[in-house]
């Protein structure tokens, strides 16, 4: 039987739990809007961030803040690797998007790969336990990690915006994500643009799998599927709009969390997958916002 | 000599699966990354045939890539009015999706897998007689594929892909010949998945992901995207190289690592450094 408890409580979990999910569509949607590029390295970056973050943490016992800025500093070199020896290497040579992806699909697996031999494939978390202080406010449970992630996202979506609306580099972002050839004519540099808008999305990434290490395992190929909801999210929210991919998130998130009402829970993974199919089919552009969100 | 018998069978089935993926991709232009999916569908539906319903084994195997050609067309209908990326992150999703759903279906052994199917030869003779079979049908894909790309209806199919909407402009239907290529591409695939339940006798959703996407992509790369024989030497050498390592003698936790940074490794290198492929040159001439 369901009750107001019940819904209040499926919905501060899936608000909860998108957290991270915000931040790896936003990093996503970012990069795709800048670079444009299906930035699918993006999951190695995941991976990479996160067992940094573990080898510090559970391996050397670095206290939780210096292991998170540890696995942030290498997940941006590897994202700004992956654009200047990557990216650019092939934008230079004006290879097809077939090759682009391949590239960037290929470097993921690669280093889901390289993480196995090194970590196993083992489930790892970043905790050694990941329980919760656990407080009941008018029937629904929230837990000190639910506040602790939404803080952090509210964070981090915050400084993305002041940076994106209210710095120069920030605007030079803007410049070439609407026409880089454009820009370089007034000496905006595109490249710089590019490696900036990996570098944020790799430490956008790194938050987000802070978050998620520090409330579920991880095993190196879950990144790649964790980077699918970012995909439908970027779709769903409209292409070129980081803050609709945010709101995408939550949104499905929710969806998934609620589909436990309606169908068995062995299926509700598969639920993601269907959302993905109607949107490309019959949303291929998403889904436009009004102007004030990032809507064009 | 039953361990060469049965590389030589996986090099002809990567081969029938390699060749029709290039069909696909490296002809068609059509990004799509889901062909293992039309070889499982293809494997389950034949061996489920043949187990639950006492179908003969020949039967099955043509019933399952039927099966596969169907289902591809009916996937082809509504996602290839999308392109490009659109129909690459379709792909990934109808992967990934699949491989979910297959891990929740009873009947088809869900994530523990599908035991117990039937073999098409039996005796001494099997592993010999069943090489012989999928050599001679490798052979006609090759053949098949080749002849498609390489007329009057080839040049279509090159056309469309270098520039759809000139193509669309001279009267030609494109979709039609997209829908064309990819449910052929993806019945041979099938054939290759329904030759594959017969002579493995198991079947897995694992055995059907991503991994599988990365090694037919990367037989397909390395060999040289949209030539004939670069799919075959493809799969050649990237059914041999890994038996090395098995040679290896290392544990599995590290062996099945080391055999997927080897193919991603190669086809970063050749995405770098060769990104036509080992049979580029060959066919230009």
């Amino acid at each position: 039987m369901l009750d107001l408890n019940v819904l209040l409580q499926i919905a501060w979990t899936s608000l909860a739990t998108s957290t991270y999910y915000v931040l790896f569509a936003i990093a996503f949607a970012l990069t795709l809007k800048v670079a444009q590029v299906w930035n699918f390295v993006q999951a190695g970056i995941m991976g990479i961030a996160f067992y940094a973050m573990f080898a510090a943490m559970r391996g050397w016992g670095w206290p939780h803040a210096a292991g998170f800025a540890f696995g942030l500093a290498i997940a941006v070199a590897a994202s700004v690797a992956s654009e200047v020896w990557g990216y650019r290497v092939l934008r230079r040579r004006r290879s097809p998007p077939l090759l682009l992806f391949i590239f960037a699909i290929v470097v993921a697996e690669f280093i889901a790969y390289a993480l196995s031999l090194v970590f196993g494939t083992e489930p790892q978390s970043l905790t050694a336990s990941m329980t919760a202080e656990i407080y009941l406010v008018g029937g629904v449970a929230i837990s000190s990690w639910d506040l602790g992630a939404l803080a952090w996202t509210a964070l981090a979506c915050g400084m993305l915006y002041a940076y994106l609306q209210f710095t120069r580099q920030g605007q030079f972002l803007h410049a070439v994500a609407d026409n880089g050839e454009l820009a370089e004519l007034y000496g905006i540099s595109a490249n710089r643009a590019y490696l900036i808008a990996m570098a944020i999305a790799a430490a956008l990434v790194s938050v987000g799998v802070y978050l998620y290490g520090t409330r579920a395992s991880m095993i190196p190929n879950a990144p790649l599927e964790l980077m699918l909801l970012a995909v439908i999210a970027t779709i769903l929210g409209g292409i070129g709009s980081v803050v609709g991919a945010g709101l995408a998130a939550v949104f499905l998130s929710l969806l998934q969390s609620a589909s436990i009402l309606v169908i068995p829970s062995q299926w509700q993974s598969s639920l993601i997958y269907l959302v993905l199919f109607i949107v490309i089919l019959f949303f291929p552009r998403g889904f436009r916002l009004p102007a004030f969100l990032g809507g064009r | 000599m039953e361990y060469l018998y049965t590389v030589l069978i996986l090099v002809g089935i990567y081969t029938i699966l390699a060749s029709s993926f290039n069909l696909i991709i490296g002809f068609g232009g059509l990004i799509s990354i889901a062909h293992p999916i039309f070889f499982a569908l293809a494997a389950y539906c034949s061996a489920i045939l043949n187990m639950r319903m006492g179908v003969p084994i020949p039967l099955a195997i043509v019933a399952g890539t039927l099966f596969a050609t169907a289902m591809s067309v009916m996937l082809s209908l509504p996602s290839l009015r999308v392109s490009g990326d659109y129909l690459l992150i379709a792909s990934l999703g109808f992967q990934l999706g699949f491989v979910e759903v297959i891990k929740n279906i009873e009947f088809a052994g869900a994530a523990s897998g599908l035991t117990g199917i039937e073999s098409l030869y039996s005796g001494p003779l099997r592993s010999p007689a069943f090489a012989a079979t999928v050599g001679l049908l490798a052979i006609a894909v090759v053949w098949l594929v080749h002849r498609l790309t390489h007329g009057e209806y080839g040049r279509a199919i090159q056309a469309m892909r270098d520039d759809e909407e000139c193509f669309a402009s001279l009267g030609r239907n494109a979709m039609a010949i997209k829908i064309t290529i990819f449910a052929v591409g993806s019945g041979l695939a099938g054939l290759a998945g329904a030759l594959y339940a017969h002579y493995f006798q198991f079947l897995s959703p694992e055995q059907f992901g991503i991994t599988q996407s990365a090694l037919i992509l990367t037989m397909v790369v390395v060999g040289g995207m949209g030539t004939t024989a670069g799919p075959v030497v493809g799969a050649l050498l990237l059914t041999a190289l890994p038996q090395a390592i098995t040679f290896l003698n290392l544990p599995v936790a590290v062996m099945a690592p080391l055999q997927g940074m080897l193919y991603t490794g190669l086809v970063l290198l050749f995405v770098f450094l060769r990104p036509a492929g080992l049979m580029a040159r060959r066919a230009r001439r």
